[in-house]
């Protein structure tokens, strides 16, 4: 989280004054409508039904789940992050369109929980990627998880939660660390930094050594080398 | 002696046979017979008054036979059937004389014979719509059978098996056909069409009851109607590319002509009605009507299970042929008009279609749709083209085979026959569903690897495709162009003809103006493209950046499967599909098979005695008696 704080603050110099309106609109429409994917690994899956479901409901608060990435704005990673899964999570958040936020649930993705001592758990998840809210606890219940996206919702509509710009700002650095955890040769399908140049959020952080050292061990995406490993029978006419 | 248009249109027709015949073998047949197909249909635009309520143009030539009068002779029925004949000629023909002809004939196939087949069936088409009496009719009918013969079985192999298929269930139809003319001699004296009018009314029950059965059965074989619907798909699957896309175009509408002249026109669909069958409620043109329907539903769920492409436009052929066939028979104003536009429309498709998917054969080899996938990117404007076709094909607007299932079904809801209706829209649930099949399969999804150096289909196939494609669309948006040439069929058949303006038709029960509907449609796309647009910049993500639950994609891993389509929907329905009509085709099959066996065995036995007593028997008997 500490990375967070030290995103330069920019003032939008806006001189119409409905823009600021507009502005607002358009954070206050976002933050109603949120589709959540959900990456349970842990125990912390379990309290998910409950709040989705007609108890505690979350769809009143317009959250619902979302199967695909690119569909969806919230990324929930319940529990423990092995150094496997940490992986897929990256690609998944990655895959997912801005802006996007992360909610990380229970006290293994906060600093490794009782998996402290685990040689294969990834300890901090905000070193990884931003993260725009934790919802502490062993395991929270779905009360604690409602409170908390209601939080995230109101960091929405004032436009706090901006986590996903820090990614593309300073990606070498969740990039160093994601090389120390993967090795040298680590690298997803999506091109970060060209994102950030899409998006026009190229800071002094995006590009360094961490990136250099990607550009050299990348490997091109070869797409079209499929085969079909298996010879699927032919339905009976 | 003047020759007259008919006489230029016949004898263009007989020369490109000519030269197909004669110079074919040497120089390039193929641009030659297209052109000459060119000239025939300029003959026939000027003929062009017929469309709009000329009178009839008679040929010279006229036979005696027998105290029979052989004529021939053109009318705003013949010439509609002539212009979508030629219209589909002139670009199946064009489609095949440039690459995909030299390719065919590396592939072993003989073009000289293509092209003489296709110039027959033609040929023999333009006879049989230009026929003036019933045996003419018949000579045609009998031409028109085995120039289809010729197309279907030349790629040998499977397609001669199912053309021997095709000429068994085609020979058992001229029969009826025979038969009926036969009893309509017996009873009219005549086989001129002013007789028979005159007969027809005198006529009793059970004698037009004969006669409706014989003609419709004879006519339906030709059409794909069921329960004789067995030999068309597959007979014209395997047709060589442009040959079936002639042919589904047009081929089979022969029967849906005849019908309309012997049945509606000679008949009258007020006899027919009169014809009621005892204790039920319904009459010899509530039976059409249903056969009609259930020829859209089977052959339509059927084309649904199909793997591949050709088959499945091929069991659409049948199903389409249902809708026709169901307008006609209700037989108002809106119903027959929607049924004979239906005509014009499906060619347009058809052929697009079939062309469509040749090229894609030409491109790729196959036409398995287990075995194709992401070609949007390679061909795209082959997919244009599919995408047009498919549209037509299931009767959605902007394209016009909407106009023409929306006039059939507006007729179902004003003549009262909400059961006909509800069934020709499973119909149309069918075909969306198997349209959807065949461009998700094709072109849709994944593109394989063996796929990715394949390009565009070459120019000489691609420019019929999009002058059809075009056709689709300007007919889907003028309709009042086409429907002019339906109200002069419907006139000289003697249906009523709705109130048609260029857009549509205007009628008390509710009017379809496709200006508007294609306009309001547009807009809707407009203010989607505004809001795409205007929402910033979008991103193109790689193929392999896609999300599997996490799994990072690789190079061998595929992604997404075309096979096994609709398993869920097959999960419920496939207990449907029993092939109670392949049954029933055996079991004649052996039924015929064991008779025959049975006289083979008197043949054999060689007994002279016997035969020789029994001559003798018979002789006395019939003295005595």
């Amino acid at each position: 989280m500490s990375s967070i704080k030290q995103i330069p603050v920019i003032e939008e110099k806006r001189t119409n004054p409905l823009a600021r309106v507009f502005d607002e609109l358009v954070r206050f429409c976002r933050s109603r409508s949120l589709f959540l994917l959900h990456y349970c690994t842990g125990c912390g899956a379990i309290e998910l039904p409950p709040a989705m479901t007609s108890r505690f409901d979350m769809e009143r608060l317009g959250i619902q789940p979302m199967v695909s990435p690119r569909q969806a704005d919230i990324l929930l990673i319940t529990g423990y992050v092995s150094i496997k899964t940490l992986k897929r999570v990256i690609l998944t958040y990655e895959q997912m369109g801005s802006p996007k936020y992360v909610i990380g649930i229970c006290s293994c993705t906060v600093n490794g929980g009782m998996y402290w001592q685990s040689y294969a758990t990834a300890k901090k998840l905000d070193e990884y990627m931003p993260v725009d809210l934790y919802i502490a606890g062993c395991m929270p219940r779905p009360e604690a998880v409602i409170e908390g996206l209601q939080q995230l919702m109101q960091r929405i509509k004032t436009g706090e939660a901006k986590g996903w710009e820090d990614y593309y700002r300073n990606y070498d650095y969740y990039l160093g660390n994601q090389q120390k955890l993967f090795g040298n040769d680590w690298q997803t399908p999506t091109d970060v930094i060209t994102e950030a140049k899409h998006y026009d959020l190229l800071g002094e952080g995006t590009l360094g050594e961490h990136t250099a050292l990607l550009e050299q061990h990348q490997q091109p995406l070869e797409a079209l080398e499929m085969r079909l490993g298996h010879q699927v029978k032919e339905p009976a006419e | 002696m003047t020759l007259t248009l008919l006489d230029e249109l016949l004898l263009f027709s007989g020369v490109t046979v000519l030269v197909a015949l004669f110079l074919g073998r040497r120089l390039p047949a193929g641009w030659m017979v297209t052109i000459l197909y060119g000239i025939q249909l300029l003959s026939l635009l000027k003929m062009a008054p017929l469309g709009y309520g000329g009178d009839p143009i008679p040929s010279t030539l006229i036979l005696e036979v027998m105290g029979q009068t052989l004529s021939w002779r053109f009318d705003a029925l013949s010439w509609y059937f002539a212009l979508i004949t030629l219209g589909s000629a002139l670009l199946s023909s064009w489609y095949a004389c440039g690459e995909w002809e030299q390719r065919f004939r590396q592939a072993g196939g003989n073009v000289w014979l293509f092209h003489l087949a296709m110039a027959l069936n033609v040929f023999s088409m333009l006879i049989l719509l230009a026929s003036g009496d019933l045996l003419s009719l018949f000579i045609g009918w009998e031409l028109v059978s085995w120039a289809g013969f010729l197309l279907m079985a030349m790629a040998g192999g499977v397609a001669t098996r199912a053309a021997m298929r095709y000429i068994t269930y085609a020979m058992v139809g001229a029969m009826a056909i025979f038969g009926g003319i036969a009893l309509v001699y017996v009873s009219a004296g005549s086989l001129q069409y002013d007789a028979i009018l005159t007969a027809v009314s005198q006529m009793g029950t059970p004698h037009l009851w004969m006669l409706v059965i014989l003609f419709s059965a004879g006519f339906g074989i030709k059409m794909g109607l069921m329960p004789f619907h067995l030999w068309q798909a597959p007979a014209y699957a395997e047709t060589p590319g442009p040959g079936s896309a002639f042919l589904g175009a047009i081929s089979s509408r022969m029967g849906l002509f005849a019908i309309l002249l012997v049945l509606v026109k000679l008949f009258g669909i007020v006899n027919i009605e009169s014809l009621k069958i005892p204790f039920t409620l319904i009459d010899a043109r509530d039976l059409l009507a249903w056969i009609a329907v259930f020829t859209i539903i089977f052959p339509t769920f059927t084309a649904m299970k199909q793997n591949d492409a050709r088959e499945l436009l091929a069991w659409h052929g049948i199903g389409q042929g249902g809708y026709m066939l169901l307008g006609l028979v209700v037989a108002d104003a809106m119903g027959a008009a929607g049924g004979l536009l239906h005509v014009f429309n499906h060619a347009t498709y058809q052929a697009a279609l079939f062309m469509a998917v040749t090229a894609v054969i030409h491109r790729t080899g196959t036409s398995d749709l287990n075995k194709l996938g992401g070609l949007v990117v390679r061909m795209p404007l082959s997919f244009m083209v599919l995408l047009v076709g498919i549209i037509g094909l299931a009767g959605l607007p902007p394209m016009n085979g909407f106009v023409s299932k929306w006039l059939v079904y507006r007729s179902l809801l004003n003549e009262g026959m909400p059961l006909l209706f509800v069934a020709a829209v499973i119909g149309t649930l069918g075909t969306i569903l198997s349209v959807y099949k065949l461009i998700h399969n094709i072109f849709l999804g994944q593109l394989r690897v063996e796929h990715e150096h394949i390009k565009e289909a070459p120019w000489s196939m691609m420019i019929p495709m999009l002058i059809l494609a075009a056709i689709i669309f300007i007919t889907g948006l003028l309709p009042g162009i086409p429907l002019a040439w339906v109200a002069s069929v419907q006139e000289a058949v003697g249906l009523s003809v709705p109130n048609y303006t260029l857009g549509g038709v205007e009628s008390a029960s509710g009017s379809l103006d496709m200006i508007w509907v294609i306009g309001v449609l547009f807009a809707g796309f407009g203010i989607g493209a505004l809001v795409f647009y205007s929402a910033g910049k979008s991103k193109r993500v790689h193929q392999l950046d896609n999300y599997a639950g996490g799994h990072f994609l690789t190079a061998d891993i595929r992604y997404q499967y075309s096979d096994n389509f609709y398993a869920g929907l097959m999960h419920l329905i496939g207990g449907w599909y029993r092939g109670s009509f392949l049954w029933l085709e055996k079991s004649v099959k052996s039924l015929v098979e064991f008779l025959s066996l049975g006289m083979q065995g008197i043949y054999r036995r060689a007994n002279a005695e016997f035969y020789l007593l029994s001559t003798a028997l018979f002789v006395i008997a019939w003295v005595v008696i």
